[in-house]
């Protein structure tokens, strides 16, 4: 008798592994991993005389250097109907020229050695960034600083930077997307600076002078931060940088941080734009990075809908329901405050009840925290597993390194944020739930034609509603 | 693609240009003289035909894996258009063993549900002429059925598996060509990797096949139907292609993909994923011995087979200018077009050159002739377009300012390509286009992901990553009369299609 069993268990053996072709099955969760062991590298920090905080990392794989200046300046601090400067200052600094040199002639230098500069703003920082070959780094740095420094805005450029700019917004109403996004941020700061957009108007009224003004009151040695990482040996980096940089000298120290937003009191909207698919958007203030519950907001986040299929928003609207191509959330957080965000992009007869379905799982999370521990120890564990990838690159670790100080976050926040996850507990997860997903902050956003949605919107209240979904006028 | 999953990816307009990223890769290729890639690059190859390529790499404890077949639209049949990007979505549905609580009874349900679809299908293919009770009837039983299988299966398995042990950058993208499932982990996972990915190319599971299939037309329906740009470039490759399957979209055509069908799709994984049509590449913080090892333990079992010849239409030449408008409430864009050869041809890589002319960097003809003088928001080229297994396209792109129109910006265009045919372009000109190729690739290889996204691409769709090597050689050679020859063959009005966004009334 036992001989038989231990032939059907032979028999069932060989039966299973002729339909599976591959290797023996293991369960994926049993396999067992080797310790991963890593000390990301430490960037060398320099202060130079003049006051410019430098971040130098060595990486000799690929005969590159990439140099990055972050700047505290942006769009916070465009000047009421005049939205737009901080933006058009960033663009012209690269095209428009220096003292030594035209706009022509450093796009033909850069070029013919294929290097590459370019200038983003965003709401309270601006970023140079600049990558060039080993070889090319002195005639790089050259250009860089002087873009850094002695910019002219030529009047030309001020005029094509303009009129592409408008061209631009004239645009954003091609794209669905880009315009729920963009009046989702208008709504979420409401009368905060960072919710003044610029428009077709302001940037009419913006005029050479401007620029001029802009970049004199933020550009100053204390206000910039670079970082610098590629094939290069440390201290001739530090070197170099001197040679370029240190005979600037304009008093003053670095700009203060903008303060906390106040944010826009809970409200619901709908756009009209005739398109076959529409956006759906809920928005809710959440926590910055220095407050406590941070990191509780971050596995909340994960799990609502940004840890991809098995996050709760990915898998009802898009897997259960098959509402959407793209559902989840995002949870972008600054030094201060932050801002989480459920969104579907569903077709237009199922518009309402995507967004049912989001209102109900952050309610669910609202009321109830998360339940599971075995869900929680999932997203913790995905988060800290994926960390090791923001120290992927050596441009990401210098990076990384210098913004915690342009952010005033502490030393050891990267060193620390693992563990800081792990302390998350179900208990966290329950007193930050209802703190940000209250229904009294909740701003909702709807664009889409709402006489193709199958149900009416009214069962959720009054709509705001603003005919014009493709808004790129004076807000 | 299989994503979405976060903020930046629902912005990204280019969400499922799915063939796209190998085009940027394709259009920035140069030698890479400074990294030593003929030896870094470690290759092998197993018994059942399955090719390997490693690099070593140990600036932190991360890797890349990729994994290309070489299938993608193009091998699709008419009337099944969208059969291989559905059959990339059904790949992440998990396996026999990864995704369900009991396969064998799930099984016969999963078997249930196909049949009930296919009937169901077959009854709607009727058109006007269809049975309404038997519809609603099978469309019942097809919601009861497709619910006793949900019970029995585990949902976004494969996701979760990945996604709790570090991994970033799950996605895969379709394209005309072939068809690349990537990831990036921590080092030490690799085995989970081999795991999940031999499973899935030995018995995966096509769990959800009908409520996938409402997922991609709501996928086209964000990424084409709601973007006034891809639209009209489905317009322009319908144009510019008669018979070559180049014409039809990667997503697939809307009638067809209301009847994806589950038999059809698994008969295209069969032929097509088997190990002999397929590359595997590692980039990281890898030992390629340990590394093998683990690779044959868990692929060297899955057979290889018969892969047929590829029957595809070739297009005939084009004899006379094809014009094409498409009206829509957006603003005004423009797409031009001319057929060429593609690689490994040495036309083609003449082509990455006048592409880098035209259009590489602030200081380019185009930039300067439409940007940088305000007529135009954007301007861009692109070789090799949809596809470069078979003969493709050199395109324009084009956004016109207001008041500026496309048929201004067109007529500048062309001047700018007689200026080619005509004039010699100076040697100061012709290094600064290769410098920025040179310089391209090696911004490429910077990452795991790029370089390994470029070795998988070109081992697929070149036959081997050292075409990279070639066009180095190639590139070395060209020389001003070589871009006036090519441009002087191609850039005529009989080979040229044109498509035009216009602004209704």
């Amino acid at each position: 008798m036992k001989r038989c069993i231990i032939c059907a268990a032979v028999f069932i053996v060989l039966l299973s592994s002729c339909a599976w072709h591959g290797a023996p099955v293991i369960d994926p969760d049993d396999i067992v991993y080797a310790p991963l062991r890593f000390e990301p590298p430490k960037a060398q920090r320099v202060k130079l005389e003049n006051g410019i905080i430098l971040y130098i990392l060595e990486d000799h794989e690929i005969p590159l250097i990439n140099v990055s200046a972050v700047i505290r300046m942006g769009s916070f601090y465009d000047p009421p109907g005049k939205e737009g400067v901080a933006e058009i200052t960033g663009t012209v600094m690269r095209t428009g020229g220096t003292e030594s040199m035209t706009g022509n002639e450093i796009d033909e230098a850069l070029d013919f050695i294929a290097g590459q500069i370019s200038v983003s703003v965003e709401a309270d920082s601006c970023t140079l960034s600049m990558s060039v070959l080993e070889k090319d780094i002195d005639k790089g740095l050259q250009i860089f600083s002087d873009i850094l420094t002695n910019p002219v805005f030529s009047e030309d450029k001020v005029e094509i930077a303009k009129t592409l700019k408008t061209e631009t917004l004239e645009r954003i109403s091609d794209n669905p997307q880009k315009v729920a996004f963009r009046q989702f941020r208008r709504l979420m700061y409401h009368d905060d600076p960072r919710g003044r957009l610029c428009s077709v108007e302001s940037v009419a009224r913006i005029e050479r002078e401007y620029l001029v003004k802009f970049h004199k009151r933020f550009f100053r040695p204390r206000n910039v931060m670079i970082a610098l990482s590629g094939d290069i040996k440390g201290a001739d980096a530090v070197r170099k940088i001197k040679n370029s940089l240190e005979e600037w000298n304009i008093p003053g120290g670095p700009e203060k941080p903008p303060p906390p937003p106040a944010f826009a009191e809970a409200s619901l909207n709908y756009f009209y734009k005739d398109t076959p698919q529409s956006v759906v958007i809920v928005g809710q203030p959440a926590p910055g990075k220095n407050n406590p519950y941070y990191y509780a907001f971050e596995v909340l986040d994960f799990i609502t809908g940004s840890g991809g299929f098995r996050s709760r928003v990915f898998a009802e609207v898009r897997n259960r329901l098959g509402l959407a191509y793209s559902a989840g959330s995002f949870y972008s957080p600054r030094t201060e405050y932050g801002i989480f965000g459920a969104y579907a992009m569903a077709k237009d007869s199922s518009t309402v009840d995507a967004l049912s379905a989001i209102t109900k799982i952050l309610d669910t999370i609202r009321d109830k925290g998360v339940e599971s521990g075995e869900e929680l120890a999932w997203a913790k564990e995905s988060i800290i597993n994926n960390f090791i990838f923001s120290f992927a690159t050596p441009s990401l670790i210098v990076m990384g390194q210098m913004m915690l100080e342009f952010n005033g976050l502490p030393d050891d926040f990267l060193t620390n944020y693992k563990d800081n996850i792990e302390k998350v507990g179900l208990d966290d997860l329950k007193y930050v739930a209802p703190r940000y997903l209250s229904e009294e902050s909740r701003v909702v956003l709807v664009l889409g034609n709402k006489e193709k949605f199958s149900k009416p919107l009214s069962s959720f209240g009054d709509f705001y509603m603003e005919k014009n979904g493709t808004e790129n006028r004076e807000n | 693609m299989t994503s979405g999953t976060t903020f930046r990816h629902a912005l990204r307009e280019c969400l499922a240009i799915t063939c796209l990223a190998s085009i940027l890769i394709c259009t920035t290729l140069g030698p890479c003289s400074a990294y030593d890639l003929k030896n870094r690059v470690k290759e092998f190859k197993l018994k059942n035909g399955l090719k390997v390529l490693i690099v070593e790499r140990h600036a932190s404890p991360t890797v890349s894996l990729y994994i290309s077949h070489e299938a993608g639209a193009v091998d699709e049949e008419d009337g099944h258009t969208g059969t291989a990007h559905i059959l990339e979505h059904m790949m992440f549905k998990g396996t026999e063993t990864i995704g369900t609580k009991d396969f064998q009874k799930e099984k016969h349900i999963l078997r249930k549900v196909h049949d009930i679809g296919n009937a169901l299908d077959a009854e709607l293919m009727k058109g006007e002429s269809a049975d309404v009770r038997k519809i609603e009837n099978l469309r019942k039983q097809l919601e009861t059925h497709q619910q006793e299988a949900g019970k029995l299966s585990i949902p976004s398995e494969t996701d979760r598996l990945y996604t709790e042990k570090g991994g970033g950058d799950l996605n895969a993208f379709t394209g005309q060509d072939l068809t690349t499932y990537h990831v990036s982990l921590p080092s030490n996972r690799i085995e989970l990797w081999a795991r999940i990915e031999s499973d899935r190319m030995a018995n995966p599971v096509f769990r959800e096949f009908y409520s996938e299939r409402n997922v991609v037309m709501e996928e086209r329906k964000q990424t084409v139907e709601s973007n006034p740009g891809r639209k009209l470039m489905e317009q322009f490759l319908a144009t510019a292609f008669m018979v070559h399957p180049y014409r039809r979209p990667v997503l697939g055509w809307a009638p067809d993909m209301r009847f994806l069908n589950i038999d059809y799709t698994k008969k295209f994984f069969r032929t097509y994923y088997a190990p002999n049509n397929t590359t595997i590449v590692i980039v990281g913080d890898v030992s390629p011995d340990k590394t093998m090892k683990t690779i044959k333990r868990y692929f060297g079992r899955i057979p290889s087979q018969k892969i047929p010849a590829r029957r595809v239409t070739e297009e005939p030449p084009q004899n006379g200018e094809r014009k094409v408008k498409l009206l829509s409430d957006a603003s005004p864009r423009l797409i031009i077009g001319y057929h060429k050869p593609t690689l490994p041809s040495f036309d083609d890589c003449v082509f990455d050159v006048i592409d880098t002319i035209l259009s590489g960097g602030r200081t380019s003809r185009l930039f300067k002739a439409l940007v940088e003088t305000g007529m135009a928001v954007g301007v861009n080229t692109a070789n090799g377009f949809p596809g470069a297994r078979y003969p493709n396209l050199f395109v324009v792109f084009a956004e016109p300012v207001s008041p500026h129109t496309c048929e201004e910006l067109e007529e500048i265009i062309y001047k700018e390509l007689d200026i080619l045919k005509k004039e010699s372009v100076k040697p100061e000109e012709l290094e600064k286009a290769k410098n920025q190729l040179k310089a391209d690739i090696l911004r490429n290889i910077a990452t795991n992901s790029g370089l390994a996204g470029m070795l998988s691409y070109f081992e697929t769709v070149a036959g081997s990553w050292q075409y990279i090597t070639k066009f180095s050689d190639f590139l070395e050679k060209v020389t001003p009369d070589d871009i006036m020859a090519t441009a002087k063959k191609y850039f005529e009005p009989r080979n040229r299609t044109v498509a035009e966004l216009v602004r209704k009334k």
